[in-house]
């Protein structure tokens, strides 16, 4: 088919087209569902009893923001991945915010080491963080998939990858709000590998739920 | 991208609320730009090649119109869009460059390329339904539909349930198909 022939058929008919919602429209509708959704696991669990004490320590609120930006920022890059005129850049941004949260943890876990004589080096079994990020992070990413439909057009690899990184990120924020761990090393090993392992599981699911869409039929589509 | 026709905002915006005459002066006007931009970005690439950057983006931009801002320039996002596309096709072609072999030159005067008369036409139905067989049943369904009854697009989208937007996409898609198995590269499906 010659390429003006392709014109003149995709010109045929054309229908009008539902506009996608910017970026920065999509993070505050996705936020809209996660917030609440976080707070609602948090006071069902039950906020941990020195909570208010922890909230005022810098090592913790450091902590809790570094998560919290992370989950923002990955969100948004998803949001920009799939978009042709959004710069490359942005896809990036996940990597430094996240690189900045374990340096901190590292960096925390370093200095408590130091403090206690190895004693934050212990490493316990924490087996109860993997099913709570994963119950946490589910609705953030299924809301995270359900705003990507329209707008993962491009990049849907690394849209997905920021997404779940977003919805991981947001349930770790949530977790030691009700959940003290035994040690840093505990948060370290236990906590952010469950990050890791929901953003890679969540990646793939992701990418196979918006391949499969496209497979289906859109009854809005034009 | 200082090259953009300033009027393109415009027609793409319009595009959006199903204005095709719009529609189609911008993707006429933005033609030349694109087939430009392919060759600046890729120079090693034949003109074949050219041509299926821009259709493919020609398309991509049909089925993602809905993520343009129009308060953005258009270029930006069709130059994006080819960026994509583009590197779709390079990819696409460096790995079966890896499974392709060159046909040694035999002679025009070997008896083995005299035929008879009907061996062509038998050859051809045969490649036709080797070409066709070698399509998934959805570019099939699309083909017999469209091409072989001859059902217009809006009865087509309604006994599918497809968008008319998406059977034009389908379509051309399984044509393109359809050429490639009947050269010998079959496999050439995304």
């Amino acid at each position: 088919m010659r390429t003006e022939e392709l014109i003149a058929s995709l010109t045929q008919d054309l229908t009008p087209v539902r506009r996608a919602a910017p970026p920065l429209a999509l993070l505050l509708r996705w936020l809209a569902v996660t917030l609440p959704v976080l707070a609602m696991i948090v006071l069902a669990m039950g906020p941990r009893p020195d909570l208010a004490g922890v909230m005022a320590q810098p090592r913790f609120a450091l902590a809790e923001l570094l998560a919290g930006g992370t989950a923002v920022i990955s969100a948004y890059a998803a949001f920009c991945a799939g978009r042709p005129d959004e710069p490359g850049w942005k896809l990036f941004l996940p990597v430094a915010a996240s690189a900045l949260w374990l340096l901190e943890l590292g960096r925390q876990c370093f200095i408590l080491s130091v403090q206690t004589h190895g004693g934050t080096l212990i490493l316990h079994p924490d087996l109860m963080c993997v099913p709570v990020i994963a119950l946490a992070g589910f609705v953030p990413a299924v809301a995270m998939v359900y705003l990507l439909r329209r707008s993962a057009m491009f990049r849907s690899a690394h849209a997905c990858l920021c997404g779940a990184l977003a919805a991981a990120a947001a349930a770790e924020a949530a977790l030691p709000l009700f959940h003290a761990p035994d040690t840093m090393m505990t948060v370290l090993v236990w906590q952010m590998g469950s990050v890791m392992l929901f953003t890679l599981l969540g990646a793939l699911g992701g990418r196979a739920l918006l391949a499969l869409r496209r497979r289906v039929p859109d009854p809005t589509a034009t | 991208m200082a090259e953009e026709n300033p009027d393109w905002q415009g027609w793409m915006a319009a595009a959006q609320a199903g204005d095709a005459r719009a529609y189609a002066r911008l993707l006429q006007d933005a033609l030349p730009w694109l087939r430009r931009r392919a060759r600046a970005r890729w120079p090693g690439s034949g003109a074949a090649d050219i041509e299926d950057m821009v259709q493919e983006t020609l398309l991509a931009l049909h089925q993602s119109r809905h993520l343009y801002d129009p308060a953005r320039p258009v270029a930006p996002f069709l130059f994006g869009i080819l960026k994509f596309r583009g590197a779709d096709i390079r990819r696409r072609r460096r790995r079966h460059a890896g499974r392709e072999t060159a046909i040694d030159d035999v002679s025009e005067t070997s008896a083995a390329l005299a035929t008879s008369g009907t061996q062509d036409r038998d050859a051809d139905a045969a490649s036709m339904r080797a070409a066709l067989s070698s399509l998934s049943e959805r570019d099939k369904m699309v083909l017999e539909m469209l091409k072989l009854r001859e059902v217009s697009l809006h009865d087509a989208a309604t006994e599918t349930g497809m968008s008319i937007s998406a059977l034009k996409v389908a379509t051309f898609r399984a044509v393109q198909r359809l050429r490639k198995a009947l050269i010998g590269d079959v496999t050439d499906a995304d």
